[in-house]
């Protein structure tokens, strides 16, 4: 069964964009900007066949980079949508009253009961499941 | 270069008059023009979001039918089923009468449920149930990613073809909110697959403990009831079965309680998750009045019909949270807000009742990895 994401064919013709291509424009649009000073200049001097040849050059780079903005494929520069937040299951006995936090293991539940107590014979209760904060970014 | 620049435009040389034209055709280009330049923007926006949406979307398919694999153990791939249950969907009943309609929608949503757990149980033979119920989450959040793709990939061809700004428009208009429920939805899979709690769990949260440990025993489908005192009042406490993900039918365990209790109960608390607006905290706790409860409105009406039928004045607390908070891995706020919300039940229920009398809290919401 041919599946939806696996269509054939980008959502829009042309290149993909990334940070290469968008620094190759900024090239393009440096030496056409330069193109088109260099065009006036020679038009100032009367070499109107290199100024035209200068300002063709120009006004190509720039008409280049416009299509390839509209039509170059967009990569998203969303997060990463595999990546996932770290679980902490904290455990309390609630004889000694011992408290460990550990990372969180698939079946743990809250108010789950069993995994033995370090300290005593007692029995450790999980009483918290939550995602580890994040340290806050400066 | 400004000089030079200059020296070309001055109105009498040659390649100033030829500039100005440039710019005059440039004007009336942009003149006829603007609208699809506008667009043709626009459209580029919506691109780069369903591609995002789109790479949500297919991992949600890939960590579903891993999930299954993993805990079902499967005897054939379970990959074409899959797919079918993401397509699956539920035509609302009709509502040009609207009597009886709610009714009609409860019935119509319990055969979905039913068609649900018989697909995870065909494609999942070896699960427990309460890794069914995940399964059945996780694959409700894999169809609810699979219809924002297509209805945003809709409107973007659509839009495409015509090239009319008026349909590009309204789903630009609301991408951000969409990308949000995107988000967060797609949060949601690590929690579904491993039965870690949501920020919709805490409501089933404050309700266990609550009950501290008390037995239980079940008065609804999937939904416990268990009971404890608190200052002299007898308190009834309902969640939804855990700890395998489910929100259980709390309009019916309320109906029937009131019911047997047969006009003892002089209070009905309901807590659950809310949508906090932006500048509130996670985790504020806010106490009310009605009944706390989400969702498409079939279990809210059990609940007001039956409080209502039985004269019982309903009171309501509110744990506000984000709605990438909703269906995501419990956050540290939010569990710490239980018992918070915990005090405030206690609160509530020694302000406005009196000793001997009987009182039901509800803990409305998701109870994927809370037990009872």
């Amino acid at each position: 069964m041919r599946r939806m994401s696996e269509k054939a064919g980008p959502l829009a013709g042309g290149a993909t964009q990334n940070w290469i291509s968008l620094g190759l424009m900024v090239v393009v649009g440096a030496i056409a900007m330069l193109s088109l000073y260099l065009g006036f200049r020679e038009y100032g001097r009367g070499n109107i066949e290199l100024s035209l040849m200068y300002l063709l050059i120009g006004v190509s780079g720039f008409s280049a980079i416009g299509f390839s903005f509209f039509k170059a494929k967009p990569v998203a520069t969303s997060k990463d949508p595999s990546k996932e937040v770290p679980v902490v299951t904290t455990l309390e006995c609630p004889q000694c009253n011992l408290k460990k936090v550990r990372d969180f293991q698939v079946g743990d539940y809250i108010f789950k009961k069993g995994e033995p107590c370090e300290r005593c014979e007692g029995e450790m209760v999980i009483t918290r499941i939550n995602a580890r904060k994040e340290p806050k970014k400066r | 270069m400004f000089y030079a620049v200059n020296q070309v435009l001055q109105q009498d040389s040659e390649l100033g008059v030829l500039l100005q034209t440039l710019f005059s055709f440039a004007f009336i280009v942009y003149l006829f023009y603007a609208q699809r330049i506008q667009a043709m923007t626009m459209l580029r926006q919506i691109e780069v979001n369903l591609r995002k949406i789109k790479s949500f979307r297919d991992k949600s398919r890939e960590t579903a039918i891993e999930a299954i694999k993993k805990f079902g153990k499967p005897a054939f791939d379970p990959t074409s089923q899959v797919d079918r249950f993401m397509e699956h969907f539920m035509i609302a009943p009709v509502d040009m009468d609207p009597a009886g309609v709610v009714g009609k929608l409860g019935q119509i949503v319990n055969v979905r449920e039913f068609t649900f757990e018989r697909e995870v149980a065909q494609m999942a033979p070896e699960a427990t149930p309460a890794q069914r119920h995940n399964l059945e989450n996780l694959l409700e959040a894999s169809l609810a990613l699979n219809v924002f793709y297509k209805v945003i990939r809709h409107y973007y061809l659509m839009g495409k073809k015509t090239m009319n700004i008026y349909i590009i428009m309204q789903i630009h208009m609301i991408l951000p909110a969409l990308i949000q429920q995107v988000e967060a939805y797609s949060a949601a899979l690590q929690a579904f697959r491993d039965g870690i709690p949501i920020g919709d769990s805490v409501g089933p949260i404050v309700a266990a403990k609550l009950l501290n440990g008390a037995p239980t025993k079940e008065v609804a489908k999937e939904m416990v009831a268990g009971e404890t005192t608190i200052e002299g009042r007898r308190v009834i406490v309902i969640k939804a079965l855990g700890p395998g993900g489910s929100v259980g039918r709390p309009g019916d365990a309320i109906e029937r309680l009131l019911e047997e209790e047969d006009g003892k109960v002089k209070m009905l608390i309901t807590v659950d998750a809310a949508g906090k607006l932006e500048g509130e905290e996670v985790g504020e706790i806010a106490e009310g009045v009605g009944a706390a409860i989400g969702g498409i409105g079939v279990e809210k009406y059990k609940i007001e019909e039956a409080a209502s039928r039985h004269n019982v004045p309903m009171y309501a607390v509110a744990i506000k949270q984000g709605i990438e908070h909703v269906v995501a891995p419990l956050v540290e706020e939010l569990m710490d807000a239980t018992d918070k919300a915990v005090e405030s039940v206690k609160s509530l229920i020694l302000d406005y009742s009196n000793e001997g009398d009987t009182i039901i809290v509800a803990g409305i919401g998701n109870t994927v990895g809370v037990a009872q």
